[in-house]
């Protein structure tokens, strides 16, 4: 191999201050992630359940050429903030979105904790703030494409199907709800997956973690819950925390009897903490004192 | 001028890494020597804005350490001294990656860094998984992505490290390249000496977190001594002691060889003398040019 096979030559272009710092981070994070083997399955899987909500949608408005094939299951069939709470806060759609985790997630910091690569994004004119919102963003992605928009698309398509505002006029706060909630959930994910991310250097091990806590803290709350039928045990729960906020985004009344804050309180705590341990863990050089 | 710093203090708790360091540096190939735990790598990480001093103040290409950070790594190459990649990439995507991020336009980006590469070599193998790269390739690669957004300023941690003779035979041509006919200035932290010696014309030397040497390499050869090297046949008792009591310090090498460091002041003739008046013959006597190892090991206090 040799050297110089072609001159340097000085670059005629200025540098200029980015309005988003953080846009190539979140980009290539992106690319990276379809990349990964199963990612493209995993995706397409996870907007199964998206497809087949909105064929109810559409059901829900011709449910008189649809009678004789659904009878008296015509309330399932009802569009309101329950049918968009079931969807967005549905056992397969967090388990979906767990595993989108899994897969684009895990490595976004162990990744380059395990490869050094720290070094190299902070000796550029980027801040701490600017790297972790890259690194967010490509969860913030990859999330909201399977809660914020097949749930506007929802309302969209159910206004389009109707012909008219009366969804609408019924339900005013819904849209807001559903952003509310997709921002939420999305947050949410976005401080677990980067907290579980920087603790470790091993995408694997955070890949376990990231599965293990989910499962397992719904697990045993299950256990607990089948054993002493006291709802208070649903908190230790992610899943069922989330379900808890979302009943509350969407005035529903919450599926276990313990108070929704309560839940806002524990998922608020995570993102607390991921941010503590964010700020100690990703710095540009490993300072040992 | 490159950089300059007055009266710069970092501690890690009790450690003092640095203690009180005032220097500039001047424009050109600049080389930052120490020992282990001299502040070399502290005092990179500072100028580059990884740690913010706790005392004292400093200016980077003109831009204040502590304020203009981000400024400062606008305009500076960096090539850390371990193994950096982010799997999964190529090096096209690596380099143009990290060019986007010190402002370079997508394209443009992506344009130079095929130019960088070529460059530093990597031509063929640009396309390559990183993960599949040789020690050689990766520190190449690390000279690509320091270089992608033409930066006025590189500082380079251990370049040569991993690198087999020829490698480093034409990394240092590069280096040499770039900082004497690109108008880059270049700060090189190295434990190779003879590669500082190749390539830079200022060297400093720190020492326990203080300044222990600093200067253009020919002048701090010149003012503090001369050396000599002296071969010489039955030696009487004491020869070595005696021209140690004249202030010389005296190296023997393997084949007997003396290597006689001579204070400034002292007259040559001082050193016959005391071969005669200890019956010694003198042989050879050359005047020698004195290494960076040489005056390293005196800057830092070792033999």
């Amino acid at each position: 191999m040799t050297i110089r096979e072609k001159g340097y030559a000085h670059w005629e272009g200025q540098l200029k201050e980015r309005r988003f710092p953080w846009a190539p981070i979140t980009w290539l994070g992106i690319r990276l992630a379809f990349k990964r083997k199963y990612f493209k399955f995993i995706i397409f899987s996870s907007l199964v359940p998206a497809l087949v909500f909105l064929v109810g949608i559409y059901i829900s408005e011709r449910i008189e050429d649809f009678q004789n094939m659904f009878r008296g299951n015509r309330q399932f069939f009802e569009v309101n903030p329950a049918y968009f709470k079931t969807y967005l806060c549905s056992d397969f759609l967090l388990f979906m979105m767990v595993m989108i985790l899994v897969v684009s997630g895990a490595g976004l910091i162990s990744d380059d904790l395990k490869h050094n690569s720290l070094q190299l994004y902070f000796a550029r004119p980027l801040r701490k703030s600017g790297y972790l919102l890259g690194k967010a963003n490509v969860i913030v992605f990859f999330l909201l494409l399977l809660t914020l928009i097949p749930g506007l698309a929802f309302i969209i398509f159910k206004l389009l199907f109707a012909g008219n505002f009366q969804f609408l006029a019924s339900f005013p706060w819904l849209p807001l709800a559903v952003v509310g909630y997709s921002l939420f959930v999305t947050g949410f994910f976005c401080s677990y997956t980067l907290l579980l991310s920087s603790l470790s250097k091993n995408r694997r091990y955070v890949s376990i973690l990231i599965f293990t806590v989910y499962i397992f803290s719904d697990i045993l709350f299950a256990f607990f819950y089948d054993n002493y039928k006291k709802p208070a045990f649903a908190l230790i729960s992610l899943k069922a925390n989330l379900q808890q906020v979302g009943s509350w985004f969407f005035r529903l009344k919450p599926a276990y009897a313990v108070p929704w804050y309560w839940s806002l309180l524990i998922l608020l705590g995570f993102g607390i903490v991921a941010f503590i341990v964010l700020n100690r863990k990703v710095r540009g050089v490993e300072v040992v004192r | 001028m490159i950089a300059e710093i007055s009266d710069l203090r970092f501690s890690y708790g009790d450690i003092k890494a640095l203690d009180g360091i005032t220097l500039s540096l001047p424009d050109g190939a600049v080389g930052l020597l120490g020992p282990n735990g001299a502040g070399k790598s502290t005092l990179l990480r500072i100028l580059l804005g990884f740690l913010s001093p706790q005392h004292g103040q400093g200016r980077v290409l003109g831009f204040d350490i502590r304020l203009e950070q981000p400024r400062i790594r606008r305009y500076v190459g960096y090539m850390p001294e371990d193994d950096c990649l982010i799997p999964g990439m190529d090096a096209v995507t690596f380099t143009a990656h990290f060019g986007e991020l010190s402002g370079m336009p997508r394209q443009e980006a992506m344009k130079r860094a095929h130019d960088v590469l070529f460059y530093v070599g990597l031509g063929e193998s640009r396309y390559r998984l990183l993960e599949t790269y040789s020690a050689g390739m990766k520190q190449r690669l690390k000279l690509a992505q320091a270089i992608v957004h033409d930066p006025k300023l590189l500082f380079l941690d251990e370049p040569t490290s991993n690198l087999d003779p020829q490698g480093r035979k034409e990394v240092l041509e590069l280096i040499k390249d770039i900082s004497s006919k690109k108008d880059i200035q270049v700060l090189i932290c190295s434990h190779i000496l003879s590669d500082i010696e190749s390539v830079c014309s200022d060297v400093v030397i720190l020492n326990k977190g203080r300044l222990a040497a600093q200067g253009k390499l020919s002048e701090l050869r010149e003012v503090h001594y001369r050396l000599y090297e002296i071969r010489t046949k039955g030696e009487g008792p004491g020869f070595s002691e005696r021209i140690k009591g004249l202030g010389c310090r005296v190296q023997e090498t393997e084949d007997k060889l003396l290597r006689v460091y001579v204070p400034a002041d002292l007259d040559i003739r001082e050193i016959f003398r005391a071969a005669e008046e200890t019956n010694t013959q003198v042989r050879h006597f050359v005047r020698s040019q004195t290494s960076l190892e040489d005056l390293f090991a005196r800057a830092v206090g070792v033999d």
